[in-house]
C-alpha cells in the first residue's frame, strides 16, 4: 500500500564537530511536489544526505514513503532518484551509457535500463544527444543528463539539489517546466534551492529551514498572503483611472501598463469596480497581488517556527 | 500528438517500469561489468581497447611460441620440448604489472574525481559492495589474462603431444594447480592496485604509486638478501610485494619454496609467505573499507 506521507521527519538533528546542520526538524510532507528552501548552508544538502540514507542523523528519525531510512537505507534508496548540484558525471561517456548504467545500478535488468535510458533521455531533450560523449555538453544539457539519471530508475521521490544552478533563463524555464512535469506522472519531488522564484513557479508545498531550523511548512497558496494591492489593466487610459480614483481617495500608481491600487475590504474593490464601468474602460485584468515567497522568507525567518 | 501534412511529433511522456527490480546484488553486479567494460575499453575509443589487448597478445605469445616449437619439433626431439613450464607461467609477464598500473587507477581514480561517487551510493549500493565490484572486476580480468594463455599452453601441449589423451591424464594435477595460483595471484594484484588507487583521484599519481611500490620493495627486498645473507636466503624477501604471490604458487605447484628463491634456507618460509600474503591482502581491504566507509556513517 502506498504510504500517503512523502515524508516524515521528528526532531530531525544534524551535528557535525562545532556545527549544528539541521535542529530539531519535525516535518510532515504531503506527496507531489515540495519546494525546500533556503540560504547556501542552511542544510538542505545534510538533509538530502539523511534522507538517502548515507549519513545519519545524530538525533530524531526519517521516514521517506513510509520507510524508516535508519531501519532499510538500500530500501529507501531504491525508491528514490537524486540529481546533486555539483557535477557528477563521467565526462568521457556518453549519455545513453551512464543512463544506462545507472539505471542498472537502480536494480533494473541491462535491456529495461537501457530502454529506460532512452526513454528518460528522450523525456529530457536529450534524443539526439544521447550517443554523444557528456564533455561535448552544455551546461543545461548536462543538468538535464542528470536529471535523467535520477529518473531512471522509476523513483517514487526525486530528490533535485538546486536543478537550475548555472542555466540560462530560457534553460531554467525547460528545467521547471521538467520538474513541474514530473508530478502529473506521479513523481513526488523534493526540490532544495534558494531561489524561491524556482519554488513559488513550480511547488505545491514550502518548506524552509535557515541554519538548521524550520522557518516555515506549509502549502505555496497559503503562505501568499493577500498584500492590499490590486493590479488593474485597462489599456493604454490608465492616468484617466488614476486621476479618477484618487478624487474619491483611493490611492493608485500608474505604471507603464498597469494601475496599482490600494484597497482595503470588500467595499473598496465594488467602488474601484464601479469607477472603471463610470469611465467606460475596458478592464483587461485585475489581479489581487500576492507577498512573494521572498517576503514570506524575510519575514518568517526571524520568527518562531510554524508547520 | 501534434500532427500535420508532413508527419507527427508524439509526446511519450513517462512510461512507469513495473519489472523485476533487484537490490544490493544487482547493484553491485551491475557496477562490476561497468567496471570490467571500462578496463577492458569496451564502448569506449581504440586508445581504451589498446592496453588491455596488447596485455592479451603479450602474455599469449610464449604459450604460442611454446607451443610452435613443439610442433615443428616433435619428430626430432625425443622429449616433449618446453621453454616454459606451467609453474613458470604464472605471473611470468610484468606485463600484468604495467596493466594493473594502469587499469586500477582508470576504474577507481574517476569516480572520486568526477564526483560520480554520490549518484552510485545514493543507489542501492553500500561501500562494501562497491569495493567488491572493483576489486572483483579486476581481479576477473587479471584471472582471464593469466588462465587464459594457460589454457593456449595446455591445448597446444596436448595436441603436438604423440598421445593427447595420454598427455591430459599425465597433466591432471595442473587442472586444479593453474587455476588456485592464478587466482591467489589475480585477487593479490587486484586488492593491491585497487587499494592503492583509491588513495588519490589523480590516475597518475596512482599508476605511479602501484609501479613504484612494487619496485622499490623488490629493489630493497634484493639489496636486504644479498647483503645480509649472501646467497643463504632471508627472510627480507618477503617485503618483495611483487613476488610475494609467486611463494604461493611454487606452494601449490611445488608444495614447498622454490629452492631457488631467497626464501628456501628460512625456517617455515612457506608458512610465513602465506600469512604476509593474508596480511597485505587484509590490509588493502581494510584501506579500501576505510576510504568509503563515509557511505556507511
Amino acid at each position: 500500500m502506498e504510504a500517503t506521507s512523502l515524508l516524515r521527519l521528528d526532531g530531525l538533528t544534524k551535528r557535525y564537530p562545532g556545527v549544528t546542520a539541521l535542529d530539531g526538524l519535525t516535518i510532515d510532507l504531503p506527496r507531489g511536489l515540495v519546494g525546500l528552501v533556503g540560504a547556501n548552508g542552511a542544510g538542505k544538502t545534510t538533509m538530502f544526505r539523511l534522507l538517502l540514507g548515507i549519513s545519519k542523523p545524530t538525533e530524531g528519525t526519517i521516514e521517506v514513503c513510509g520507510i524508516n531510512v535508519a531501519m532499510d537505507p538500500i530500501g529507501v534508496r531504491s525508491r528514490l532518484g537524486y540529481m546533486p548540484e555539483h557535477d557528477c558525471l563521467p565526462l568521457d561517456q556518453t549519455a545513453a551509457d551512464v543512463v544506462s548504467t545507472f539505471g542498472e545500478l537502480s536494480g533494473l535488468p541491462a535491456r529495461a535500463a537501457r530502454q529506460r535510458a532512452s526513454d528518460v533521455l528522450d523525456l529530457v531533450g536529450l534524443d539526439e544527444a544521447r550517443f554523444r560523449p557528456i564533455s561535448g555538453f552544455s551546461t543545461g544539457m548536462r543538468q538535464r543528463t542528470k536529471l535523467a539519471q535520477a529518473l531512471v530508475g522509476d523513483p517514487e521521490l526525486v530528490l533535485l539539489d538546486e536543478p537550475t544552478a548555472g542555466l540560462d533563463p530560457l534553460g531554467r524555464e525547460e528545467m521547471l517546466a521538467l520538474v513541474a512535469r514530473l508530478g502529473s506522472f506521479g513523481i513526488s519531488v523534493l526540490m532544495a534551492t534558494h531561489l524561491l522564484d524556482d519554488v513559488q513557479q513550480v511547488c505545491h508545498h514550502v518548506v524552509m529551514i535557515d541554519a538548521g531550523r524550520l522557518v516555515v511548512s506549509g502549502a505555496t497558496d497559503s503562505l501568499l498572503e493577500r498584500t492590499g494591492f490590486v493590479t488593474v489593466d485597462v489599456g493604454p487610459r490608465s492616468e484617466e483611472l488614476v486621476a479618477a480614483l484618487s478624487k474619491i481617495g483611493l490611492p493608485a500608481v500608474a505604471g507603464e501598463l498597469l494601475v496599482e491600487v490600494t484597497v482595503d475590504g470588500e467595499h473598496e474593490m465594488d467602488t474601484l469596480r464601479d469607477v472603471i464601468a463610470d469611465l467606460g474602460l475596458p478592464l483587461y485584468r485585475l489581479t489581487t497581488r500576492l507577498t512573494s515567497l521572498d517576503e514570506v522568507f524575510l519575514r518568517l525567518a526571524t520568527s518562531p517556527a510554524r508547520a | 500528438m501534434i500532427s500535420s501534412d508532413h508527419g507527427a511529433v508524439y509526446d511519450r511522456g513517462y512510461r512507469p517500469y513495473e519489472g523485476p527490480r533487484g537490490l544490493r546484488g544487482a547493484a553491485m553486479f551491475a557496477l562490476y561489468k561497468a567496471s570490467i567494460r571500462r578496463a577492458l575499453g569496451i564502448r569506449r575509443s581504440w586508445r581504451q581497447k589498446f592496453a588491455p589487448f596488447v596485455l592479451l597478445g603479450v602474455v599469449t605469445i610464449p604459450a604460442i611460441v611454446n607451443v610452435g616449437i613443439g610442433y615443428v619439433t616433435r619428430d626430432r626431439l625425443e622429449n616433449t620440448f618446453e621453454i616454459v613450464t606451467y609453474r613458470d607461467y604464472v605471473g611470468v609477464s610484468s606485463a600484468l604489472l604495467l596493466f594493473v598500473a594502469l587499469v586500477a587507477p582508470d576504474v577507481m581514480c574517476p569516480d572520486r574525481r568526477q564526483r560520480v561517487l554520490p549518484l552510485m551510493f545514493a543507489r542501492p549500493l553500500t561501500g562494501v559492495d562497491y569495493v567488491i565490484a572493483k576489486v572483483g572486476a579486476i581481479g576477473s580480468i587479471l584471472f582471464a589474462f593469466s588462465f587464459l594463455p594457460q589454457v593456449v599452453l595446455f591445448l597446444g601441449n596436448m595436441l603436438v603431444s604423440d598421445s593427447a589423451s595420454e598427455y591430459f591424464t599425465g597433466h591432471l594435477d595442473v587442472l586444479w594447480k593453474i587455476p588456485v595460483s592464478v587466482l591467489a595471484l589475480a585477487m593479490y594484484y587486484a586488492v593491491v592496485s585497487v587499494a592503492i588507487a583509491s588513495l588519490t583521484d589523480r590516475r597518475i599519481v596512482a599508476g605511479a604509486a602501484v609501479i613504484g611500490l612494487l619496485l622499490i620493495t623488490s629493489i630493497a627486498s634484493g639489496i636486504l638478501v644479498g647483503d645480509l645473507n649472501r646467497g643463504e636466503g632471508s627472510i627480507a624477501a618477503l617485503i618483495n610485494i611483487w613476488v610475494l604471490p609467486l611463494y604461493l604458487r611454487d606452494l601449490v605447484f611445488l608444495g614447498n619454496i622454490d629452492p631457488d628463491s631467497p626464501l628456501t634456507e628460512v625456517s617455515n618460509g612457506g608458512l610465513l609467505a602465506v600469512v604476509t600474503y593474508l596480511a597485505i591482502l587484509l590490509l588493502g581491504f581494510g584501506v579500501l573499507l576505510r576510504r568509503y566507509r563515509w557511505v556507511e556513517r
